[in-house]
């Protein structure tokens, strides 16, 4: 009796979820390296329906929203001019050592240098494996070419590694746009040749504000629907329980 | 009633699901249960046909297409017409018009659920180095008594493949009518009402009798 208020309420659930999604990736419109959020529904299974239908008829569960990782479209690059912002174009990341020793992923390449000369992300994270500046020399000697090969001067001093997974769903988000390899997504390996980085620019979010302002829309409205259901379902209970007078 | 409230739970369910990529709505068949003859026990006149009640006879899964929607991601799956994209999961072989495929950590083309999405041949589909899988490498099957599995899978009887186009980068919209779902579903409830009124009239119906047959 009370499984057609679950079932719509499974649908007020899902929506939500995708609400929650669509607002993360709102709020990170300017967020560089940011892709944005994907989120899959699904429809749960069917179970018999008791009296009021043949044997093989079976009412649906509802829905339930999951995440399908992220979309890993191209954000846009901006020049800044700065030496040490680098964009990823192409698939792949920037490899980075985390401060608990892991191995980290990242398209954010506005990078830094600290007071020793190492060359680290906006996190504080070295790259992997470590490139340092020699001394005396400060970040506008610095030229790197879209492979990845870092100059000072002219002297070459070292080379960011470009990586790509198989399986980039899958990969773990440790937040501030760092992700960690898993079993699903597979180990990390050389990026292709299609894969290079342009010095002095930054990715921008992939986030298009348009599209997500829309899908907020069609996700609150797909909300709304699902709680009619909800309250169509209340006032079938109201009723049955007017029966008894 | 029900009948009724089992529609009412279906409706719930097609409304839940009004943004599920390649859902398909039920629409229902409520037929009667077999009538009775009533006849006069002691002449043995027929008096007329007496009804025991309604429930939902059949459950049709309406495969009408849903409308294509652009997303842009190089993995995403739409049929253009008839058919259904073949997987195969740990039940054996399933059917889905939901094309949000990923790739596996070794390289295949699967579902978001992990079950491997299989070409025309039945073989299944490795994803390109630049991680894009052209459209006419899957397999599209045509079916038959396509049956809800959970999970935007189908069972159903395979009828050969069709020639229905696969266009990548776009999703296949839940196929739920908003407006018609609403409709419908306001209109069960209110004979669902009507049941109740029923149930009530022949209480108070059977209430006269019990109290007041007899009384001067």
């Amino acid at each position: 009796m009370l499984e057609g208020l679950r079932a719509a309420a499974t649908g007020m659930t899902a929506q939500q979820q995708r609400m929650d999604a669509l607002s993360n990736d709102i709020a990170n419109v300017n967020t560089t390296g940011y892709k944005h959020e994907r989120t899959r529904f699904r429809d749960l299974i069917a179970s018999p329906t008791g009296l009021g239908g043949a044997e093989q008829v079976g009412a649906g569960a509802g829905a339930a929203a999951e995440s399908a990782g992220r979309g890993w479209g191209q954000g846009v690059l901006q020049t800044t001019g700065q030496p040490l912002d680098v964009a990823i174009q192409g698939d792949g990341f920037l490899q980075v050592k985390l401060a608990d020793g892991r191995t980290g992923l990242t398209r954010n390449g506005s990078l830094h240098i600290d007071a020793r000369g190492r060359v680290m992300t906006a996190e504080g994270s070295f790259l992997q494996p470590p490139v340092t500046l020699p001394e005396g020399m400060s970040a506008s000697d610095v030229q790197i070419a879209s492979d990845g090969t870092l100059a000072a001067q002219g002297r070459p001093i070292g080379r960011m590694v470009l990586v790509s997974v198989t399986s980039p769903h899958k990969l773990d988000d440790t937040g501030a746009g760092v992700y960690t390899t898993n079993a699903a997504s597979g180990a990390a390996r050389a990026a292709g040749a299609g894969t290079t980085v342009a010095q002095g620019t930054l990715e921008a979010s992939n986030v298009d504000l348009g599209d997500a302002m829309v899908e907020l829309m069609a996700a609150q409205r797909g909300f709304q629907m699902a709680s009619q259901a909800v309250r169509s379902q209340d006032e079938m209970l109201s009723i049955a329980n007017g029966i008894k007078q | 009633m029900l009948a009724e409230q089992t529609r009412q739970d279906l409706i719930s369910h097609d409304l839940a699901n009004a943004s599920t990529p390649g859902y398909k709505a039920d629409r229902t068949i409520t037929s009667s249960f077999s009538a009775l003859l009533l006849k006069d026990a002691s002449s043995g006149q027929p008096i007329g046909a007496l009804g025991l009640g309604a429930r939902i006879e059949e459950q049709v899964t309406d495969v009408t297409p849903g409308p294509l929607r652009e997303t842009g991601e190089p993995l995403d799956f739409a049929v253009q017409g008839d058919g259904f994209f073949a997987v195969r999961g740990a039940n054996g072989a399933r059917y889905t018009r939901d094309g949000q495929f990923q790739v596996s950590a070794r390289g295949g083309l699967v579902t978001a659920s992990g079950d491997e999405v299989l070409g025309a041949g039945g073989q299944p589909i490795r994803v390109g180095p630049d991680g894009t899988v052209a459209g006419t490498e899957i397999g599209v099957t045509r079916l038959d008594a396509a049956k809800r599995a959970g999970d935007n899978l189908f069972t159903g009887t395979a009828r050969g493949a069709s020639t229905a186009p696969v266009r990548v980068g776009a999703l296949e919209s839940s196929a739920v009518d908003a407006v018609r779902t609403m409709a419908d579903m306001m209109g069960s409830l209110r004979a669902f009402e009507a049941g109740q009124r029923v149930i009530t009239t022949i209480d108070s119906t059977l209430g006269k009798a019990a109290s007041q047959v007899g009384g001067i």
